[in-house]
């Protein structure tokens, strides 16, 4: 809501500077977010009356005139305005002036004369609508007066809150002003002269569902003379933020701003008549097939819900939200009605988005209006119509519901006010304070109701005798319905500041493990590891969601969810980039890398933990996931080292890094050949047990399909990918840990080189050689992995370093090598192998 | 063999091994000679060996002249080791000298995103009140993202969020952390401290200061006394704790549909400190967050009776909280993961 003072100053006493009204305003909650200072940028423009005018010598258009600004020689100064005589006084811009929007007046040759300045039209000043005219000022206007200090003005942008549509006026903020400062506010005139034709024998209206329409109240102008407003009402309309149109225009727009009260006028000539010879207006919905042409100059399709101002022929308006063309105020118009309704808010609201056609009028419309502000806008327009564009008006009004409902009351305890503000006010000041918003107050001795909760929770407690107050609540705010609002009101006047900061002295609540700590804990040690965290958008594209698609899916984590279900798509998205919640978070980490590869970052280690969403029939779900990527060095190159490429192993690295982070046992990896997004001869499902023999982790590790990243255009030659459900990234907290003795007695290390077939995977070998360790057996590490001669072609030799221990003795050499013996003997059946001497 | 011929012996050893220590170019030969001299089957050993050609009464003799020689010798022996030693020390650490001032070998380092991190920041320092973190669904119904924070259907005040709708009837993409306040509440009994961050998303057009997809966190605390001075004392500590201690900060009347009374939060401008600059708009003051006494219909749509328990709840952005405190001019690095930006994390 854009607030001209100079406007404001007329309806409520200002003695502040304009920062202390804004910061006022701000502090009772209408927050000022700008304040504008309107002319300003008319630097060296002056009043100036006009000595002489004659025709330019060598243009016909031109006119040459003299104007002086009260000293100095006379101004020579070409004008092509033929609204101009002398004897004016009028704004001019003298040789290095600035006009809105920069442009900068020099003296300058004109058709072979010197144009000492300008003569400004009020729309080359910002102030009114008028293009094509100089800018006429008054006659007493003083000399050379700069115009900054006669029509310069300060805005205040004033953000009103949706529950105040009450504010949406220069009236409302005039009583807010008076809230805080104790000042009267002086309400616009509405008392009309009203010696017309009764209204009766020129408009019938007629409301078929009183519902959607409270109350509608019409007035009529005769024989109105269309033109421009005054100048001085141009120049609020344009500093509100609303363009000049016409003056009977111009009156509604005018009603709107200051009372809040949208209008529409129609040209009375183009409302059609009933039988009688009246303008017959109906308010009903719009018929099956209807149509109208909007003020817009669209042809509309009427949706069977849309609310319609009628007449016999068919639609003349939108209600509340656009007026149609046909019954437009137009030049030549000499008769109009002025419709001042109330609508129902869901029903305009509704109707504005439908048609795409939200305004000012429908914004406040939406916002709920009392019924009495009818009365008061259509009275109120008729009288600016009257005074600006002359004619007569109607004696009386069309008035469907003339009855305008007392205010309501709400009953609060001044204890329970205190007691929710930690204040200790008592029931006198705040009865006070309430007073200065015009909430009248009654100390109630009977016992009354106070309703503690409305909408769609309606509750109500029975006060005891002498707890409670009666508040009698303006009929402008609609906001107050319950005890807290009048807290909230009483807070507001005394001032938010006001109430005292303490910290809470109330019960705690007990523990309770947070389910951010294991989601912390993995995200630590990644960073820890040089991996860098990412967060990437949930919303991805089609064709991102299809090409990173994952074909296998292996089972969660225990306690995660799984990922299952359908896409889910928005319905509005606002680009096709970000249209559809992703499934999973390995394509976005490809984009990182992309996007990180491109500003010429070569090496990137990026993890997100995020989620990924489906759909399973009406439900959705959601699963946090573990993503990794990986490219360029993982070991960047040093002077004093050479660069290591990543690859899978570094992959599987930070995966056996996050397993012992969550107090999983070391990950097994199993060959994955046939998922489609990831290289089939380097790929892995990854998974791993706790203690007790749930899976931790599970998931998929491997490079990046060639063909994705030539589809991409990643620009990298390798990309390593994995994606990881963990148990408790959802919200688990980080297992205990259970000691386990160390043993006192010296382990024993043995060697041990295996030869397989290529085609038998580590994993198995090893698996073979723990299974058949026995119980001393307390760890198998691969140290080595050699192929070549005297091995045949096809096969490899694995080296084993075997850790033999006993918690209770030394372990003898004999033990160690029988528990040798009969892995060896496991080798040989269960994988083919053959210890390597 | 005689007594005097051995003692003369054993002198000429002594003086011999003399003559080759001083020969000796490192320990190394030292250690030989040492072998050699004094060894088991060394020189001196075999020239004992000739006592027992000596009378008996004469051997004891023998023995003592031994023992000198043999003490006299190792000391020998000793004081050149010493000396050979320093020596070859000095010179291996000067052979070992390296120019010290070169890089090292790097360990890479990676960094914690900011809006997470500003989130767990956040968790931290309401933790120490006694506040225990939640996590509710991104994907939403209308009734607990909207109706049963008290915005029905249609209301104005839906203007607030701009609204992301997928297509699972009835469903939606949360506008704000607000709809968690219904789930602990129908989750837990007061007394109620919780916090809930997490991933939010509107329907707005991403540029310098909005976002389609951003964090937020929601605070409630619910029990039969807590008032909206706790929220301003709590709220004073929390700016402390996250912008300085002796920040100032301002308490005034905002709208949320699902608070009353509401509650705008605001911190002295970090940028000018209060006279006023283009950052704060020339207020000298920035919003952080909004707050306010929980609604009692959304008190009574959590299962809570509004005439017994009261609250507050609040509401802010980890990215806002993180650009304030980095100076960090655009939303959108946020979501960009460019490196050179995550990188200056920690
Ligand atoms: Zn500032």
């Amino acid at each position: 809501m854009r607030v001209p003072l100079s406007w404001l100053a007329e309806l409520v006493e200002l003695e502040l500077t304009p920062e202390e009204l804004a910061d006022r305003l701000t502090m009772l909650g209408m927050e000022v977010q700008a304040i504008e200072r309107r002319g300003t940028d008319w630097s060296d423009v002056v009043v100036g009356e006009l000595l002489a005018v004659e025709p330019h010598p060598r243009a016909d258009r031109l006119s040459l005139t003299k104007v002086t600004i009260g000293h100095g020689a006379p101004l020579q100064i070409v004008c092509g305005a033929t609204n101009i005589a002398a004897g004016q006084r009028v704004p001019v811009a003298l040789p290095g002036a600035v006009l809105p929007g920069g442009r900068r007046i020099e003296r300058a040759e004109k058709m072979g004369v010197t144009s000492e300045g300008m003569l400004c039209s009020g729309d080359e000043l910002g102030l009114t609508a008028d293009a094509d005219g100089i800018l006429i000022l008054d006659g007493e206007t003083q000399l050379g007066r700069p115009l900054a200090e006669l029509y310069g003005d300060t805005v205040l942008d004033v953000d009103v809150k949706p529950n105040r549509g009450d504010a949406l006026s220069i009236v409302g903020i005039a009583r807010e002003v008076a809230a805080s400062t104790g000042a009267e506010v002086r309400l616009p005139a509405t008392e009309v002269e009203d010696d017309g034709a009764p209204v009766e024998g020129l408009v019938a209206v007629e409301v078929e569902d009183p519902q959607l329409c409270t109350r509608f109240v019409g007035r009529h102008v005769g024989g109105v003379t269309i033109g421009p407003s005054p100048d001085d009402v141009q120049m609020r309309l344009i500093a509100a933020g609303v363009r000049p149109v016409s003056n009977v225009v111009d009156a509604s727009n005018y009603v709107m701003i200051e009372l809040g009260k949208p209008i529409h006028t129609f040209d009375a000539a183009a409302v059609g008549r009933a039988a009688a010879g009246r303008a017959r207006i109906v308010v009903r919905t719009a018929r099956p097939g209807e149509r109208i042409e909007t003020l817009d100059h669209v042809v509309r399709e009427l949706h069977p819900d849309t609310l319609l101002i009628a007449d016999p022929g068919g639609p003349i308006g939108i209600a509340g939200v656009m007026g149609g063309a046909a019954s437009e105020v137009s030049e030549t118009t000499t008769d109009v009605i002025i419709e001042s309704a109330v609508f129902d808010p869901v029903s305009i609201r509704r109707t504005a988005f439908h048609y795409g056609l939200r305004s000012e009028a429908s914004l406040r419309f939406e916002k709920g209006q009392e019924q009495r502000l009818a009365r008061l806008g259509a009275d109120r327009t008729a009288r600016l119509i009257h005074e600006w564009a002359g004619g007569s008006v109607a004696r009386g009004r069309v008035d469907t519901n003339p009855d305008e409902p007392a205010p309501r009351t709400v009953a609060f305890r001044p204890a329970r006010v205190d007691r929710l503000l930690g204040t200790n006010l008592g029931s006198e000041t705040q009865r006070d304070l309430l007073r200065r918003v015009g909430i009248s107050t009654e100390a109630e001795a009977r016992p009354v109701t106070i309703p503690v909760a409305a909408g769609s929770a309606p509750e109500a407690v029975e006060a005891p005798a002498g707890d409670a107050v009666v508040a009698t609540i303006p009929t402008w705010r609609r906001d107050i319905e319950i005890e807290a609002d009048i807290a909230e009101e009483v807070a507001r006047i005394h001032g938010y500041e006001a109430v005292p900061g303490r910290l809470p002295s109330t019960p705690m609540p007990g523990w309770r493990p947070s389910p951010l700590a294991l989601r912390e804990a993995v995200r630590e040690a990644l960073v820890g590891a040089g991996v860098t965290e990412a967060v990437t958008y949930a919303l991805v594209s089609p064709r991102l969601v299809a090409d990173f698609a994952w074909s296998v899916n292996p089972p969660p984590a225990t306690g995660e969810g799984a990922r299952e279900g359908g896409p889910i798509t928005v319905t509005n998205p606002l680009s096709a980039d970000h249209a559809i919640l992703r499934h999973s978070l390995v394509g976005s980490l490809t984009q990182v890398v992309a996007g990180n590869v491109r500003h010429g970052r070569d090496d990137v280690a990026v993890f997100e933990v995020g989620k990924g969403y489906g759909r399973v029939a009406d439900e959705t779900v959601e699963w946090w996931r573990l993503g990794l990527a990986l490219t360029g060095a993982f070991e960047p190159a040093a002077w004093n080292r050479p660069a290591r490429p990543a690859d899978v192993d570094d992959a599987k690295g930070l995966i056996e890094l996050v397993a012992g982070v969550i107090g999983a046992g070391r990950p097994t990896y199993m060959a994955l050949t046939d998922e489609p997004i990831l290289h089939p001869g380097r790929s892995a499902l990854a998974s791993a047990s706790d203690r007790a023999g749930r899976l931790a982790l599970s998931g998929v590790v491997g490079e990046l399909h060639p063909r994705l990243i030539e589809a991409w255009d990643l620009r990298v030659p390798r990309l390593i990918v994995a994606e990881l459900s963990v148990a408790g990234l959802g919200g688990g907290g980080l297992p205990s840990v259970e000691f386990e003795a160390v043993s006192r007695f010296p382990a024993v290390e043995r060697d041990l080189a295996v030869v397989v077939d290529e085609a038998v995977p580590a994993a198995d070998v090893e698996s073979a050689i723990r299974e058949a360790g026995g119980e001393n057996l307390r760890s198998v590490v691969l140290f080595d992995l050699y192929r070549g001669r005297p091995l045949a072609d096809d096969e490899r030799s694995l080296a084993f370093r075997l850790r033999f221990e006993a918690p209770d003795r030394t372990l003898t050499e004999v033990e160690v090598e029988e528990a040798i013996a009969t892995i060896s003997g496991a080798l040989g059946h269960r994988v083919g192998g053959r210890i390597r001497a | 063999m005689d007594l005097a011929q051995l003692t003369r012996d054993l002198e000429a050893l002594v003086e011999e091994t003399r003559a080759a220590l001083a020969a000796a170019p490192d320990t190394a030969a030292v250690e030989a000679l040492e072998v050699e001299v004094l060894g088991k089957k060394g020189r001196l050993t075999i020239v004992l060996r000739g006592i027992g050609q000596l009378p008996a009464e004469e051997r004891p003799l023998v023995g003592a002249v031994a023992n000198r020689v043999r003490g006299a010798i190792e000391g020998e022996i000793g004081a050149r080791r010493t000396e050979l030693g320093a020596a070859e020390l000095e010179s291996r650490l000067r052979a070992e000298t390296t120019d010290v001032t070169t890089p090292g070998r790097p360990i890479r380092r990676g960094s914690l995103h900011p809006s997470i991190e500003a989130m767990a920041e956040i968790a931290r320092i309401f933790g120490q009140f006694g506040f225990v973190v939640y996590e509710s669904p991104e994907i939403e119904d209308d009734e607990h993202n909207f109706q049963m924070l008290n915005i029905p259907p249609d209301h104005p005040a839906r203007d607030l969020w701009d609204t992301l709708y997928v297509d699972v009837p009835g469903h939606l993409l949360r506008t704000h952390t607000s709809p968690g306040q219904i789930h602990v509440m129908r989750t837990v009994k007061p007394p109620i401290r919780a916090l809930l961050p997490g991933r939010c998303f509107r329907y707005e057009a991403i540029d310098a200061s909005h976002g389609t997809e951003f964090f937020q966190v929601e605070g409630l605390m619910v029990d039969e006394g807590t008032t909206l001075g706790d929220l301003r004392g709590l709220l004073d500590e929390f700016a402390h704790a996250m912008f300085g201690a002796g920040k100032k900060t301002r308490f005034r009347p905002g709208y949320y549909p699902f608070t009353e009374p509401s509650v705008a939060f605001d911190v002295e401008c970090l940028v000018c400190g209060g006279p006023g600059c283009p950052a704060c708009k020339r207020t000298g003051w920035m919003t952080i967050l909004g707050a306010g006494m929980v609604h009692p219909v959304v008190l009574r749509h959590g299962g809570l009776d509004p005439e017994r328990y009261q609250g507050f709840a609040f509401g802010m952005g980890p990215e806002r909280i993180s650009m304030l405190r980095h100076r960090i001019h655009d939303l959108r690095l946020f979501l960009e993961n460019d490196l050179r930006f995550l990188g200056q994390f920690r």
